[in-house]
């Protein structure tokens, strides 16, 4: 251990603002990685954002005291995008749900994917929409019998994200869950450190709407492979899964992220205007 | 000591020591404080109380920590680098066991799991260390931990039956 | 004085190169001294489609096409009666056609136009790659007045890289068709311009809308593909680049506007363009920019609606959506744009005006001004730049409020990077620090200062153009916005000729309403003719709405594609006004 003094504590990511989340969601579990990650590696709050959409998890941003941005229900990829884009500067985490994420938000999904621009997407995936009382999401299995909406099950598969998002260009997937902080806050580090579009699949119970899966802490294993860099082997083995292989990172790519060149150029608006000139 | 707390064999010197009780008695302080703000926003004043109560008696071990380790250089550790194999520190409650129904009695007993815990991590050190000065200092800590398991034995005497189990007369509501 | 001016549309399917020849007069009328504007129409195919290019010179700035052509050169008849009511033609106006294609067809005669036959395809057919379009020229430079120089210049500079031997088949079918003209019935000739009035553009509305945001600041766009305003995005692109800005193409107008905030948050003023479909996409996160209070631009290039409507064409029915669009109460800037060289003023100012008070601004500009190239004088210099009051520095011991209220209902914000102020922008109606608050009171006091931001800003002369005829005012207003005041201006004009007072209001600040300043602008007028391209009369009602105006007010209102014409309106003039 090399004696350094710690920058940063945990705790100097937090706002004082307490969070409205019922006891004992996942969800506190993930904001207590994310700033002991954040914490880790030592970054200055000012130059961190946190960017979310509409739900449960989307509420995060303002329980942290770095740069925050809470928007509209399914867009909060495209805001970050926009953010990494003009600010490469920063280091820009998103976060989410399972709805917000790959329901309401899924072409952002797909597209942040594919555009691999340098973010971090941690999605707390509870296979529930928590904040209108517990509806069927696109991860929710199909005979869940729950919701009042889908009272025979949705009847319909659910929606596989580390497939979905490896298929779509995704730099780094990781799944973890939220019984072991001490592992996320680890995969935050790497997914924060890796280039391009990294996503975090947390496993993060609701135990409002599906106490059930208070028992998710007992059937999770933590994943007997290391990762890999073959997106094939990846591919099979996600698609092997049944979903509760949590704790490693399963895929890191080494595509470049997407930078479009932000030519640093003085006073060319007159050249712009000649071309006008008759 | 329990199999989870093995770790502690690796814990030889002062600073080591140190600075795995300021990581755990930080994180103890935060997550009693925590779960009390937890319980007070929804109005679970009982077990709100508990939890404030360890807050404090954690932020007294705290402020005289850090006093004490003000006069070394302590090591780093990143947050899965420490000796304890708890995942997180031995005596921060797991947020996943505690619930909006939770009963004083179910948070005596989860805060009771937690401390006994931090007194055994700290019996281990005690027990193993060859240093002298990180045998005195684990068991004086040990010691510190015995007196929140004694608080919280009483607690738990004064308890009445659990009755987590009643049903919430208002249901969920609906937000965004 | 009315408009010493000549009106031509040269019309064909495709493959016959009608946009090619539009562009090449056009060049070649730039390089005479004149100025022009020249707009477009085609069908829907991608390939192979009908076209038209509806062009008009004149010795002196123009900004609307006439009543009617002189002239309507058609290479061939293919579908051209799609085109019969964009191309309205009088008993003056001459109508040419190859005979090889046969007759016009009946549909372009209802106003008993001349007609006379020139065989294109013949003479071409003698020249080794001549070509019928360049014959058609040839034979339009002859009965316009245009010199076979310019065009020769032109036609130089298109072919330079095809070489010699295509610049001499283009010129030799050029001169055949110009020798050939001397048979054809007379219309009017322009006189060529030695020296010119002072220094010209060429330049297109779309053009001018991209030119007119990167003056004001704007180094971030986020857009998706869309008709009419694509043209925007693909000039913008190179261009940003150029001044260390970038473009980037979203998957869907969702992500376009909240890249857009998402890059405009981090500090970089930002836009988007995009049509009427775009922005019904974009208008929930629209709100959000409301109530986060991040500036930004959308530029609407309206086409014809609802739904996909007739995306090529022109229409000025995205008024309501674009005012009342938002949910909740939601104020924020919509600007129009009332001609070419309007579109650089009115986004640049747009882009001023987001920026001052930290609110979406909305600009309106159309397919008939955004397709439309326009040679004419070159515009002015604008101070208008976007300066956003930003909160640099945290006072001790005081938390930072984002959203704190102030006199002017603006509060600095603060752009990440900056220490000791972080903060979490909300949609969420929060308190002055930006956390979520569902109290009445936190929502009544932010909602007084996002109001407040827009109703005391000092918007200057600018809300709307006013102009009155050379002989005054009198007693008759016609109020009128966007596209349709290119013809009301020159109805004006026409109006002055015949000793005709009227006033000119042409609204450019749709909203936020100005009711004191048009009030100003309305005295002493006693009649008023309300003039757009809506089916609805969107602007008619949205004036009754909010706006006291004259008893006698009449709406001149229709549905596009169809404008109506400098004559339509002064019709209304001269049988209305004193």
């Amino acid at each position: 251990m090399e004696a350094v003094a710690q920058k940063y504590k945990a705790k100097d990511y937090k706002s004082d603002l307490k969070p409205i989340w019922c006891p004992g969601c996942g969800d506190y579990t993930v904001l207590n990685s994310i700033t002991r990650a954040l914490a880790e590696l030592a970054l200055p709050p000012e130059e961190v954002a946190v960017v979310s959409g509409i739900g449960c998890s989307s509420r995060i941003p303002a329980y942290t005291s770095v740069y925050g941005f809470h928007g509209v229900h399914g867009r909060a990829l495209p805001v970050a995008t926009g953010l990494k884009l003009a600010r490469p500067d920063l280091t820009v985490l998103v976060t989410g749900g399972d709805g917000d994420g790959f329901s309401i938000g899924g072409n952002h999904f797909l597209h942040a994917c594919r555009r691999n621009v340098d973010l971090t997407y941690i999605v707390m995936d509870n296979q529930v929409y928590g904040m209108t009382k517990g509806q069927a999401s696109p991860t929710t299995a199909p005979d869940w019998e729950g919701s009042k909406l889908t009272p025979e099950g949705t009847g319909i598969n659910p929606f596989q994200p580390l497939v979905v998002g490896l298929a779509s260009g995704a730099n780094f997937i990781a799944r973890v869950s939220a019984s072991d902080p001490i592992n996320m806050a680890q995969i935050i580090v790497e997914a924060i450190r890796h280039p391009g579009f990294s996503l975090v699949q947390v496993l993060s119970p609701c135990v409002t709407f599906r106490p059930e899966q208070a028992e998710w802490r007992d059937i999770v294993r933590t994943a007997v492979v290391d990762y890999t860099d073959d997106a094939a082997r990846a591919a099979r083995r996600l698609m092997t899964d049944d979903g509760f292989n949590v704790g490693k990172v399963l895929f890191k790519g080494s595509r470049p992220p997407f930078r479009p060149e932000f030519e640093h150029t003085d006073g060319s608006v007159a050249e712009l205007e000649a071309r006008f000139a008759l | 000591m329990s199999n989870e707390l093995q770790g502690a064999d690796a814990i030889n010197t002062l600073p080591e020591l140190l600075a795995h009780a300021l990581a755990m008695e930080t994180e103890a302080t935060e997550r009693y404080g925590e779960l009390a703000d937890q319980m007070e926003t929804h109005r679970k004043a009982k077990v709100a109380a508990i939890f404030r109560r360890l807050e404090k008696e954690e932020q007294a071990h705290l402020v005289e920590l850090t006093h004490m380790c003000s006069k070394y250089e302590l090591p780093h550790y990143a947050p899965w680098d420490y000796k304890w194999n708890t995942g997180e520190s031995p005596e921060a409650i797991d947020i996943g066991k505690v619930s909006y129904r939770m009963s004083v009695r179910g948070a005596v007993e989860l805060a009771l799991v937690h401390e006994r815990r931090a007194c055994d991590f700290y019996a281990g050190i005690a027990q193993r260390a060859t240093d002298d000065e990180v045998r005195i200092l684990a068991s004086q800590f040990a010691a510190e931990e015995r007196e929140h398991i004694g608080w919280l034995e009483s607690c738990l005497a004064d308890c009445g039956p659990d009755d987590a189990a009643i049903d919430d007369p208002d249901p969920p509501l609906s937000q965004e | 004085m009315t408009i010493s001016s000549v009106s031509l549309v040269i019309a064909g399917s495709g493959g016959a190169g009608v946009v090619t020849a539009g562009s090449l007069l056009l060049d070649a009328a730039a390089k005479a001294g004149w100025y022009a504007l020249m707009s477009r129409s085609s069908g829907p195919q991608i390939r192979g489609g009908e076209a038209a290019a509806m062009l008009r010179f004149a010795t002196e700035p123009i900004m609307s096409h006439d009543d009617s052509f002189h002239l309507l050169m058609a290479i061939d008849w293919d579908n051209i009666t799609r085109f019969s009511a964009e191309i309205p033609l009088s008993a003056d106006s001459l109508i040419v056609g190859d005979p090889v294609h046969g007759e016009a067809p009946a549909g372009l005669l209802a106003g008993r136009p001349r007609q006379a036959a020139l065989p294109m395809t013949d003479i071409a057919a003698k020249i080794e790659n001549g070509r019928p379009n360049m014959v058609a020229l040839g034979a339009i430079a002859a009965l316009i007045g245009l010199p076979a120089d310019a065009m020769q210049a032109v036609v130089e500079d298109n072919l330079k890289r095809k070489g010699q031997a295509a610049i001499d088949a283009s010129m030799s079918a050029f001169h055949a068709g110009f020798a050939a003209a001397a048979d054809l019935p007379a219309i009017p000739k322009l006189p060529a311009v030695s020296a010119t009035s002072g220094p010209r553009w060429s330049i297109t509305g779309n053009e001018a809308t991209g030119l007119g945001v990167i003056r004001g600041g704007v180094r971030f766009v986020a857009a998706y593909p869309i008709t009419p305003a694509t043209e925007v995005l693909e000039w913008l692109a190179p261009s940003l680049a150029k001044v260390g800005g970038m473009l980037v193409q979203a998957e869907d107008e969702l992500a376009s506007i909240n890249q857009i905030i998402g890059a405009s948050y981090g500090g970089v003023p930002a836009m988007t363009a995009t049509s009427g479909p775009g922005l019904s996409l974009m208008i929930e996160s629209l709100g959000l920019a409301v109530a986060a209070e991040v500036p930004l631009v959308v530029v609407d290039v309206m086409r014809v609606g609802p739904s996909t409507g007739i995306a090529t064409k022109s229409e000025q029915s995205d008024l309501n959506i674009a005012v009342y669009g938002l949910h909740g109460d939601a104020p924020h800037i919509v600007v129009a744009a009332n001609s070419v060289p309007d579109c650089l003023f009115t986004t640049q100012w747009a882009v001023h005006l987001a920026e001052a008070m930290q609110v979406p601004a909305i600009v309106l500009t159309d397919q008939a001004m955004g397709q439309a190239r326009a040679i004419l004088p070159k515009p002015a210099e604008l101070a208008f730049i976007g300066q956003r009051e930003t909160a640099k520095q945290a006072v001790e011991g005081q938390r930072y409020k984002r959203y704190a209220i102030t006199g002017s209902g603006v509060s600095p914000m603060a752009i990440p990077g900056a220490p000791g102020l972080t903060h979490t922008a909300d949609g969420l109606e929060h308190n002055e620090f930006g956390t979520p608050s569902s109290q009445a009171s936190d929502h009544q006091a932010q909602m007084d200062k996002r109001n407040r931001k827009l109703t005391q800003f000092n918007y200057g002369d600018h809300w709307a153009d006013i102009e009155d005829s050379e002989v005054g005012a009198g007693d008759t207003a016609i109020i009128t916005w966007g596209s349709s005041t290119g013809p009301a201006r020159e109805a004006l004009r026409r109006h002055a000729a015949a000793g005709g007072k009227a006033r000119l209001i042409s609204v450019r600040l749709i909203a936020p309403v100005q009711p004191e300043k048009m009030a100003a602008a309305l005295a002493g007028i006693k009649r008023a003719v309300v003039v757009e391209q809506s089916h609805s009369g969107q602007f008619y009602r949205m004036l009754r709405a909010f706006y006291d105006l004259p008893a006698e007010t009449v709406s001149l209102h229709q549905g596009g594609p169809l404008s109506f014409g400098p004559g339509q309106i002064l019709e209304q003039l001269t049988t209305r006004s004193a």
